[in-house]
């Protein structure tokens, strides 16, 4: 209650400055929303139509009149879920070796890893792809995932995040006898929640929006992610034909997300900001 | 007994594990999107609608015919070349794929696919049944590398209405030009008499569309287009005069501005514009809106090939075809594979509802083909009808570039010379790093 009494007011004029940006932010979605309620045919001509009834959910069906959408959608879960668990594991691990301890060749080492931010994925995306097929990991989970474990922001960001946090906490749970570990464990890791969280989604929405990887390993239709099979569902033409049931899979696409960002929508706030103000 | 009855599990259980070994697999990798919640189960083929319902409908139907080879489907997204290659890379290619003829040339080169005509004999299809273009457009170094399946090109789609309108009908047939300049003469008058635009082009992101229009008319000039494996002859006195007229064409405003793909169907749909010179695929769609009361397109649709309007009458054209990846295989997977094209290969009518023209020359011919909509007026682009030489290799992205050039040049953005000399260049450029 005191919380919110402390909030500013906005002035009339920030305010409508806010509600067009806000509309211009949502027009789009709404846009998409409604193509997706008609039918294709009447969309062909005129896609204007989609401002005026009748509203149709044919174009849903025939999403999930196919047999492989709940695949799909499962492996994107999957991939996107074990991606993400892992790059926090490692990440955090990283980032605490890189921020605490200390080790021979810690800052060159670290330098190199930052090095990786400016390889851009697309320059080892062949030599990946062979040593993937050698190890025949093409077509699996594990062929999904552990790309996306190699993070150099990741391990950047939690150890710019490790840092900030005083040593004097680490000091004093080794003098309750806490081993390192602990002191990782139960004292550190805790005090990054923000951090994990900001980079939990950001891995997340990476990894389920990602498309080129899994467009070119998981060549399987049974082991497509949701990306990569509503794609394969799409005629020539989708835009102009099929454009109805173009807007419904891309709003089928990202209600998990949508979903992701309801339920951590505080924690990804607080966290944004806490990042700013350090 | 009770001993017995796990072992009598066991060899049960065996003997149905071989029973389903029996059946040869083959993989079959396609475009043309999914519809299994529409066709997923459907084998009556003549029922079946779209590229994708009639592919799903054809391969249920096999399915149900052949039972004891087994089509398991991997649908990829179009046009699912990077998928290919990763897999032929990964040493993991599907038995059988569908690809672009004029894509051929760059998986041939370097062996990945195979010549099928020892599959063909076995199947019973003979190489000269197919079409002229059709044969053209498989046929690399004198080797056959696959099974067409159609071919398809660009046509004029014609406002029947408005051509009415504006006086250009003799009784149910639209006027053509025979000539560059008495397309321009029609096309203001056109314009002049209806308000609108003669041509409707598809300017914006569709290269394939200036492309196809400099393709065709270089090839009514007899040009040599590509005079060898490694270079474009763009910078001719043919080239010239037929960008400077497409060029005339737009400074006139004799043609739609600033429209992509989707934006010049619907004109073409609404009955904003005269002619849409687009690929047979929107045949289905448009005839669809012929039949529609009460749409701008009804009753009033034609469709033609390209009129001469240099040379002889010609047309640059693409084709469907079933290629079949190199891979080790089994003599009972070859015999699959044949029996798989000879379905293939009479199923070919099923196909061309869709549209495309059909790949062998006994359906071209059919009283059967030439009842369906418009196929009459359009079948001679199954003799008529060019690929570009077989030898010609990334001719997707050559057609990338061209295509961009060629925009530039008709939007006024680059000089005429500019335009094809940048091209010729980014092209050469391009076939020089080929192994």
């Amino acid at each position: 209650m005191a919380a919110s009494n402390r909030r500013a007011r906005l002035s009339p004029l920030a305010f409508t400055f806010v509600l067009i940006g806000a509309l211009i932010m949502v027009a789009p979605l709404i846009w998409t929303l409604l193509l997706s309620l008609k039918s294709n045919a009447e969309l062909v001509g005129n896609s204007g139509a989609a401002l005026h009834g009748p509203y149709t959910l044919e174009n849903y069906q025939a999403i999930f009149g196919n047999r492989l959408t709940t695949r799909w959608l499962i492996n994107s879960m999957i991939v996107s879920l074990g991606t993400t668990a892992g790059v926090l594991i490692l990440c955090s691990l990283a980032g605490y070796g890189f921020a605490r301890l200390d080790f021979p060749y810690r800052k060159t080492i670290f330098v190199l890893v930052l090095a990786g931010l400016a390889i851009p994925g697309e320059a080892v995306v062949l030599p990946r792809h062979q040593l993937f097929a050698d190890l025949h990991l093409h077509n699996s989970y594990p062929g999904l995932i552990l790309p996306g474990l190699v993070t150099p922001f990741g391990v950047f960001f939690m150890t710019q995040y490790f840092r900030a946090i005083p040593r004097d906490l680490d000091e004093a749970a080794m003098l309750d006898g806490a081993s390192r570990f602990t002191t990782f464990f139960k004292v550190l890791l805790p005090l990054t929640v923000p951090a994990q969280s900001t980079l939990a989604v950001f891995t997340f929405l990476a990894s389920w929006n990602d498309y080129w990887w899994p467009l070119i390993s998981a060549t399987r239709s049974d082991m497509y992610t949701l990306t990569v099979g509503l794609a394969s569902s799409q005629m020539n033409y989708a835009q102009t034909s099929g454009l109805g049931f173009l807007m419904a899979q891309a709003v089928f696409a990202s209600i998990p997300i949508f979903i992701v960002y309801l339920v951590f929508q505080k924690q990804i706030v607080r966290a944004m900001a806490g990042t700013a103000i350090r | 007994m009770r001993r017995l009855a796990p072992i009598i599990a066991a060899a049960l259980l065996l003997g149905s594990c071989r029973q389903g070994e029996e059946r040869t697999g083959i993989y079959l990798q396609r475009f043309f999107g999914e519809c299994g919640a529409v066709f997923g189960r459907d084998i009556d083929v003549a029922k079946a609608e779209g590229e994708c319902g009639i592919i799903t409908a054809m391969i249920n139907k096999f399915n149900a015919e052949n039972k004891d080879v087994r089509v398991s489907q991997n649908v990829v997204a179009w046009p699912g070349y990077p998928q290919l290659t990763a897999q032929v890379a990964a040493k993991d290619p599907p038995d059988v794929v569908t690809m672009h003829s004029g894509v051929i040339s760059d998986y041939a080169a370097n062996g990945l696919v195979e010549p099928v005509e020892p599959i063909l004999r076995e199947a019973g299809i003979d190489p000269a049944s197919f079409t002229e273009a059709s044969l053209r457009s498989v046929t690399i170094n004198g080797r056959i590398y696959g099974l067409p399946w159609d071919i398809h090109g660009g046509l004029f789609h014609i406002n029947t209405a408005l051509f009415r309108k504006a006086g250009l009908m003799r009784g149910d047939k639209p006027v053509l030009p025979n000539s560059a300049e008495e397309l321009l003469a029609h096309a203001r008058q056109f314009k002049a008499r209806t308000g609108k635009p003669y041509l409707i082009q598809s300017l914006v992101g569709d290269p394939a569309y200036q492309t196809r229009n400099l393709y065709t008319y270089l090839m009514a000039h007899d040009a040599v287009i590509f005079p060898d494996p490694r270079h474009v002859r763009l910078r001719t006195p043919e080239a010239r005069k037929i960008m400077t007229f497409f060029r005339q064409v737009n400074a006139e405003k004799l043609g739609t501005q600033n429209q992509d793909t989707p934006a010049a169907i619907a004109t073409f749909m609404n009955g904003e514009g005269g002619i849409y010179p687009t690929g047979t695929w929107m045949i289905g769609q448009f005839e669809q809106e012929a039949k529609t009361a009460g749409r701008p397109l009804h009753n009033s649709y034609a469709v033609v090939p390209y009129p001469r309007l240099w040379g002889r009458q010609a047309s640059f054209v693409s084709g469907h075809v079933w290629v079949v990846p190199t891979r080790q295989r089994t003599r009972e997977e070859r015999s699959a594979l044949a029996r798989f094209f000879r379905f293939m290969a009479e199923h070919n009518y099923d196909w061309v509802r869709t549209g495309h023209l059909p790949a062998f020359k006994a359906i071209v011919d059919s009283p059967q083909f030439k009842a369906l909509p418009h196929r009459a007026e359009i079948a001679p682009l199954a003799s008529f009808g060019q690929p570009l030489p077989g030898y010609v290799r990334r001719q997707a992205a050559i057609e990338g570039l061209i295509g961009e050039e060629m925009a530039a040049v008709v939007n006024g953005q680059k000089s005429v010379e500019r335009g094809l000399t940048d091209a010729e260049r980014r092209v050469n450029e391009l076939l020089a790093q080929l192994d």
